[in-house]
């Protein structure tokens, strides 16, 4: 999977789902509808307005597109998506396919056994009147071709370096013959979503007062030009004045950007498509959930905001208030991530029979039910059953492999020579690697006693990590949990393979993170295959290889469903439901529902409040 | 004077330095990587390298020690990781907003403590006292943010008489220009110094009244207001301004609740969510500013004795 495509999801995270759910039981809630099922209200439409959104304990840093490797803020995305759209816009209204209407091209064609694409772009312009071109994909191929090292969304072996040969046969066409053939599903949905175009008559230069030229069809003049934008991009203070982010083929024009993170767009004028119907979006800091739900209660000018499932019982006041609430699934899979190469229990996590009880034993119903007060998916196998239910395999809908089973998680351990002692600390009695033996590497007297590191500050995942270590503790396997800051958190954890697994970075036994994004096609690359980027605890599997690989690479249905049961079976990290976003809007705006699980709400062009 | 002022700067100095060691020493003995709680869960092994190459974490410690100090020399903190823009930047976008928020709200607590404490000495054990010194110890043992949102539920949600949030401009114009929005996080703060602002005045001005030259003053028929102005409230200020002195660095460091409760970003949630994600050149930078606000005060506190106290002398000190 694509690293931009996790970004921009991760700027989601921070928006759509720290907005987050989780909730204790009780009353007060008002009527949360899915937001990806609620129709927009229709009403007459009134022309112009302010929409004011709330912006969560983030704010961007960065505005030229192509950030550098050392920036991994995600909420750049969001910044720059209304300026500089995609060329493939993932989601339309609540489904989760590819928004022909938003999107760039107006024909995508797979040929010569799909390694081939012909891309035709839609007769757009920029925002100074010029049109956009097959040259400005180009811009960006160079760009990139020259410098992926140090774009923060780059993956080696994908774009650029899989095209052998990139031409502009016309104004509007452009066609890439890729080094294999892909899967058009995943080179769709997860590489071209991640390409904006920009533009090259304003932007390939190397100064601010050099000249506009082909700059970037040099190895040389492409490293110029992007250290260049680059230099540009960091100066926060010329976001909204700097003439090069004046030129835009987005709905939006950036307006105002402050040092504290405020910002404002306006309607882009020239705006190729339907252009926007309010006539300006604010984006408002706020430091944590506290300060924005005291906004909303106290009657702010707030229009748009996220709600914390620890504050759903709010959500009656809010709708008097003028408010409406829905909810929406996010694309991404929650987990506990083992570390298979920790010098004290690696060699015993490397087990799939202890995975499998430990699998067994988390209630997985019961979370999503008291914990998130149904507000998640429920975590059945590494597709989400709710967000990207089209890939979602039948064994994922029927409930995954391993349903809370506490009795099966037992017999799993005893006949593999464990010692099972309910509340107690069970112990391998029969070491050794027969098959009714606890496997190679564990000793005898080793105890089913990890530490599960975890992201603090949201209650429900306290409340949840306390109910996965109460039940794992049926079958003696004791759980110590430790929360810390996010940061904190990460900081510690190294990724840590059979070949390199120093104690410095390989300190931790289990960690939680609290979930990974999917971009529109939710394949296991990077999170499953051998060294992946997000493989921390160092899964390797030449069969979970292969499968990944031929949803890569081959365009069967099936073997996306082969991927994504062997990998619900192997367990290569354990399975937790993943709590959904909840959005409080002004019930007058219309066409903020449905939710599209994707642009986290960054759609704001087809906003508009009623009369 | 002079040579003590000269003294007291070389001091400040090591102080600083001495803190600035220390810290640099600790924030790189805490584990974990820099690195990787910026570039997130997936930053790969080449990408960890190039980033501990852009920002020198790749060299010998004493090297990046030594590169901060000359940097820090010419006002250059270098640069975030997180926020990636100069700490100076940062620091100047959020000290003048505390300084404003909290110096603000001292200057109102000694306003109103400097009497309160001098009211309660008068009144020793009578009714008055004793109710301000139960209004003193309830404001003082209670947390600031639940105070603050107290104070939120009940005039901005209730009531929606002022707004739940401080201001949020940039400048410190800007922010004077929205007097409604600075009432709830000054009052907050304010209320909350008073307590300890005043039971340090009331101690002081009870020892104060004691004096027998309160007493010669008195039998010389100097009027009372007199009495309490002139000779109480001189003599009693010194423990006061000892605490005013300490209170420098608090000024300048932030108030984190208040900032975070009140969505006004300032010193303290910099310096917090730079400790949570190990970017050091915002805490070496903080550190280095509230350090040079420490020993100011410090400073600031010892000056302000000698014309207090006019016994007070540094010259042999």
């Amino acid at each position: 999977m694509r690293v931009g495509q996790r970004l921009r999801a991760a700027a989601a995270a921070t928006a759509l789902a720290v907005l987050a759910v989780g909730c204790t039981a009780g009353g007060g809630s008002g009527a949360i509808s899915n937001g990806e099922s609620a129709g927009a209200k229709k009403g007459p439409v009134k022309q112009g307005g302010t929409v004011t959104i709330a912006e969560l304990a983030t704010q961007p840093d960065f505005i030229f597109p192509l950030a550098p490797a050392t920036n991994q803020n995600g909420w750049n995305v969001n910044l720059t998506q209304p300026l500089w759209p995609f060329l493939v816009y993932a989601g339309d209204g609540a489904d989760s396919v590819v928004n022909k209407d938003k999107s760039l091209f107006s024909s995508l064609v797979y040929s010569n056994g799909d390694k081939r694409i012909t891309i035709t772009l839609k007769s757009w312009n920029w925002s100074d009147g010029q049109p956009v071109t097959s040259r400005d994909f180009m811009f960006v191929y160079n760009l990139l071709k020259a410098n992926a090292s140090n774009w923060n969304a780059h993956l080696v072996g994908l774009f650029p370096e899989d095209v052998s040969k990139a031409s502009t046969p016309d104004a509007h066409t452009v066609v890439l013959d890729l080094t294999q053939a892909y899967n058009p599903d995943f080179y769709t949905d997860d590489v071209l979503s991640t390409i904006p175009l920009l533009p090259q008559h304003a932007w390939d230069k190397t100064s601010a007062t050099g000249a506009v030229g082909d700059n970037d069809t040099t190895t040389a003049g492409a490293k110029a030009v992007y250290t260049y934008l680059q230099k540009e991009g960091a100066q926060t203070t010329g976001f909204a004045t700097n003439p090069l982010w004046q030129v835009v083929d987005g709905p939006w024009k950036l307006s105002e950007f402050r040092s504290n993170g405020y910002y404002s767009y306006v309607p882009n004028a020239h705006y190729s498509a339907t252009k926007a119907t309010v006539d300006k979006v604010v984006f408002s800091p706020f430091t944590s959930d506290t300060p924005e739900i005291n906004a909303l209660r106290s009657g702010s000018s707030l229009d748009v905001a996220s709600l914390p499932l620890n504050d759903i019982k709010q959500a009656q006041a809010l709708e008097s208030s003028g408010y409406s609430i829905a909810s929406v699934p996010i694309p991404g899979v929650a987990e506990i991530q083992p570390n298979l190469y920790n010098s004290e229990v690696g060699a015993v996590l490397r087990q799939l029979y202890v995975r499998q009880a430990m699998e067994y034993l988390i209630d997985r119903k019961q979370i999503v039910d008291k914990v998130y007060n149904g507000y998640a998916d429920p975590g059945n196998g590494p597709v989400p059953v709710k967000a990207t239910g089209a890939w979602a395999s039948p064994l994922e809908k029927a409930g995954g492999p391993y349903p809370y089973d506490p009795a099966k998680a037992k017999a799993l351990l005893q006949a593999h020579g464990w010692n099972v002692v309910p509340d107690g600390t069970t112990t391998c009695v029969s070491p050794g690697t027969g098959s009714a033996q606890c496997g190679a590497g564990i000793n005898a007297g080793q105890a089913l006693t990890f530490n599960l590191a975890y992201s603090s500050g949201r209650a429900t995942t306290d409340v949840q990590n306390a109910a996965v270590k109460s039940s794992e503790a049926q079958a003696g396997i004791t759980i110590n949990l430790k929360s810390e800051p996010f940061n904190t958190l990460i900081s510690t954890i190294g990724t840590c393979t059979v070949a390199s697994h120093p104690a410095s970075g390989c300190g931790w036994q289990l960690a939680e993170f609290g979930y990974q994004p999917y971009p529109l096609y939710p394949n296991g690359t990077g999170f499953f295959d051998t060294g992946g980027s997000n493989n921390s605890g160092g899964y390797s599997d030449p069969k979970m290889d292969q499968l990944i690989k031929a949803t890569e690479y081959g365009s069967s249905t099936q073997a996306f469903t082969d991927y994504e049961d062997y990998a619900a079976q192997q367990l290569p990290w354990l399975w937790l439901p993943l709590r959904e976003g909840i959005l409080v809007y002004r019930t007058k705006l219309q066409g903020v529902v449905p939710l599209n699980p994707f642009s986290d709400g960054q759609n704001f062009e087809d906003w508009a409040y009623t009369s | 004077m002079t040579a003590y002022l000269i003294r007291r700067i070389g001091q400040a100095i090591v102080v600083v330095v001495g803190v600035l060691v220390l810290t640099f020493l600790m924030i790189h003995l805490v584990p974990g990587s820099a690195a990787r709680a910026t570039l997130g869960t997936r930053a790969t092994a080449e990408r960890i390298t190039v980033f501990n190459a852009a920002y020198g974490l790749d060299r010998p410690l004493a090297s990046q020690f030594l590169t901060f100090v000359k940097q820090a020399a010419e006002g250059n903190f270098g640069t975030s990781y997180s926020m990636q823009q100069p700490v100076s930047t940062l620091i100047a976008q959020r000290l003048p907003r505390d300084g404003l928020l909290l110096g603000l709200s001292t200057l109102l607590a000694l306003v109103i403590a400097l009497p309160m404490g001098i009211f309660q000495a008068v009144r020793r054990g009578r009714v008055a006292d004793h109710a301000f010194t139960v209004v003193s110890f309830v404001l003082y043992s209670m947390p600031d943010f639940f105070f603050a949102l107290l104070l939120i539920a009940v005039f901005a949600v209730q009531l929606h008489l002022l707004p739940s949030e401080a201001p949020q401009a940039e400048s410190v114009g800007g922010i004077l220009a929205d007097p409604r929005g600075l009432v709830l996080p000054v009052v907050t703060l304010t209320l909350v110094s008073v307590a300890g602002f005043s039971r340090y005045m009331r101690t002081s001005a009870v020892n104060t009244l004691a004096q027998e030259y309160i007493q010669v003053a008195r039998s010389k028929g100097l009027p009372e207001r007199l009495v309490l102005r002139r000779h109480v409230l001189r003599n009693s200020l010194l423990p006061v301004i000892t605490v005013l002195g300490l209170q420098a660095p608090n000024i300048v460091a932030g108030a984190v609740i208040a900032e975070s409760v009140f969505n006004y970003p300032g010193m303290g949630l910099l310096f917090y969510q730079a400790a949570t994600s190990k970017d050091y050149p915002i805490m070496l930078g903080s550190t280095l500013v509230v350090g040079v606000a420490t020993v100011l005060g410090s400073l600031f506190a010892d000056i302000a004795y000698s014309f207090l106290d006019p016994r007070i002398r540094y010259v042999n000190a």
